[in-house]
């Protein structure tokens, strides 16, 4: 009853998400990660404690890179004063709600950093290369960085959140000024945490590696893979009955021209990468494409280009194709099955030089279906506590009255 | 019926019938009506963009994506052909140790993308200017003083004589019932 008394005088209806009839989803969501959990113990004890963390580290990867997109989308959307985005806002802002679960998974990782980053077990001293980069590459430093970024990420979107359902009640429009003082230092802060984080995690698999692209190149797949995100879940939403006259084909206009941009805008930065890295030929840089472009992964990195690139900016092309809401549900759902691709190129090589090892297909599925599937219940929880949409933002109308 | 400035005697071939309207919404509901009246060669001029409006006048889709695209794929395999030919087959070097196949093919990847883009800008601003028959030196329109206030603070229809369904007293009468203003006969 307290959400009538809340409605803004004109204006759409006020909608929760309910969660009654969604018992055997919940129950699904439980079943999935308690059986990955068990096959990551299983194999944790029974084969390979070092596989199983690459497997973690790999789930947790890409997982992580889409809660920070998602982030990236709610600082975009304020920095620019965006209108389209308002309906679909308080969406991105319960997927950054993730901050507050997902360093859980990043513990493992942590406990057994040194069974992952070979680096951690050298001794000072005995590798030149590694001894003058020891200012970034030591233990206590490398742990305060991912304290902190989880830190900062949690609170930059706890903020945000907190503020835009703060406003669903009184309509104050102070909330907003509040979020666009926040936004710009946030900005700066995220490109850092998501620089240093892709890097200690992700490029510290081989220290000797130099890239100076790595960060950006790691950002780009996570908006790429945060908007796939957002348009699932705002179809399957709609599907459900929910947004009904809220969000329609124009918004979805947009956000498939948002993935096509980021589609051109991974390329542009993975084609940097490995252009200026193949043209100059120096051993130092060419390490990471090397182990990528032979034996069993040239595949796999091959396949990553046209997958990743060609075919998605073929299918986001065609403009009727993106208010299409069934077809760019297919689109997002692809999307995310190639950034799983794109993080296992990166992250598993470093285990397994020859390629593919089929043994470890079980626990890397098990590592993204645990995190995923955690990470979606208390999505699911907390899209229940507060409207679907921004009641009383000052650019609702603008948002509903959208036009291409 | 007021007559657009033009010399007496001369026989002249009517251009059209435009009319005056008060505000955009005004515009954007005439637009919506002689979109359902069944006009085919007419026009509406404001001094700005006005949402919606494309739907509002039943415009369809704009064919300058698909010129854009066409210009770009040409743009594409000329970047492929000018760079890959002579490099593979004419004049083969290698160059920094680089292969002498196709995998060569990121050392001719910013030439390839940059003609793409080239490529697909003229085909979209030359296909703009080209559908919208620019450039001209004036426009028949300019006849009637008063259609100059449209670049300052007026909304005009105007529905051009070639139209099927055009018929000057008709025309004229269709326009004062959606409630146009200065409805005026304009020359060439």
């Amino acid at each position: 009853m307290s959400a009538v008394a809340h409605a803004p005088a004109k204006g759409p209806k006020v909608e929760y998400f309910q969660t009654n009839n969604l018992g055997p989803v919940f129950f699904g969501l439980m079943i999935a990660a308690g059986i990955s959990l068990a096959i990551l113990a299983g194999g944790a004890f029974l084969l390979d404690k070092k596989q199983v963390l690459f497997s973690l580290l790999y789930g947790f990867s890409f997982c992580f890179t889409i809660c920070a997109g998602s982030l990236f989308w709610i600082l975009v959307h304020h920095a620019t004063d965006a209108e389209w985005s308002v309906v679909v806002r308080r969406i991105l802002e319960t997927m950054a709600t993730s901050f507050r679960y997902i360093w859980v998974f990043f513990l493992p990782i942590a406990i057994g950093a040194s069974t992952i980053y070979l680096w951690m077990d050298i001794a000072p001293g005995k590798d030149t290369i590694l001894d003058g980069k020891r200012g970034m590459l030591n233990v206590p430093f490398w742990m305060t960085r991912a304290a902190l970024i989880f830190f900062i990420f949690w609170g930059i979107s706890h903020l945000l959140r907190t503020w835009s359902t703060a406003q669903d009640k009184d309509g104050d429009p102070k909330y907003t000024v509040f979020t666009r003082r926040l936004v710009f230092p946030s900005i700066v802060l995220f490109a850092l945490g998501i620089t240093f984080g892709a890097i200690d995690w992700l490029k510290g698999l081989d220290h000797y590696w130099f890239s100076t692209m790595w960060g950006v190149y790691i950002f780009a797949g996570s908006a790429w893979a945060a908007m796939a995100t957002l348009i699932i879940t705002t179809v399957t939403l709609k599907k459900a009955g929910y947004l009904e006259g809220i969000v329609n084909e124009e918004h979805f206009h947009i956000m498939g021209k948002l993935q096509l941009a980021f589609t051109v805008f991974w390329a542009y930065i993975g084609f940097g990468q490995y252009f200026l890295i193949w043209y100059a030929n120096i051993p130092e840089e060419t390490s990471y494409f090397i182990r990528r472009n032979t034996e069993g992964w040239n595949v796999l990195s091959t396949m990553l280009v046209v997958c990743h690139f060609f075919i998605p900016f073929l299918l986001l092309l065609w403009q009727p194709a993106k208010r299409n809401l069934n077809y760019m549900r297919g689109v997002a759902i692809y999307v995310l099955c190639v950034h799983a691709l794109d993080h296992y190129i990166i992250v598993l090589p470093a285990l397994h030089w020859a390629g593919v090892e089929f043994r470890s297909l079980f626990t890397d599925l098990a590592a993204v279906v645990l995190i995923a599937s955690t990470l979606i219940f208390f999505f699911l929880k907390n899209l229940t506590k507060f409207p679907l949409y921004p009641l009383r933002d000052p650019r609702l109308k603008q948002s509903l009255n959208l036009k291409n | 019926m007021q007559k657009s400035a033009a010399t007496e005697g001369e026989p002249q071939r009517v251009f059209g019938i435009a009319a005056e309207f008060d505000s955009p919404a005004a515009l954007y509901h005439a637009a919506e009506k002689c979109r359902d009246y069944g006009f085919k060669k007419w026009d509406v001029h404001s001094p700005f963009p006005i949402h919606g409006m494309d739907a509002a006048m039943g415009l369809g889709r704009s064919k300058v994506s698909l010129i854009a695209l066409c210009t770009a794929l040409c743009g594409t395999t000329t970047g492929v052909i000018l760079q890959g030919y002579p490099s593979l087959y004419e004049y083969p070097l290698i160059v920094h140790g680089k292969p002498l196949n196709w995998m060569t093919i990121p050392a001719f990847f910013p030439v390839i993308f940059e003609l793409t883009i080239l490529c697909c800008a003229f085909g979209a601003l030359l296909g703009m200017l080209a559908l919208n028959r620019l450039p001209r030196w004036n426009h028949p329109l300019f006849n009637w003083e008063r259609f100059g206030r449209f670049s300052d603070d007026a909304f005009f229809v105007s529905i051009e004589a070639d139209d099927p369904k055009f018929q000057e007293t008709r025309t004229r009468e269709f326009l004062e019932s959606i409630g146009a203003k200065n409805i005026t006969l304009v020359y060439e």
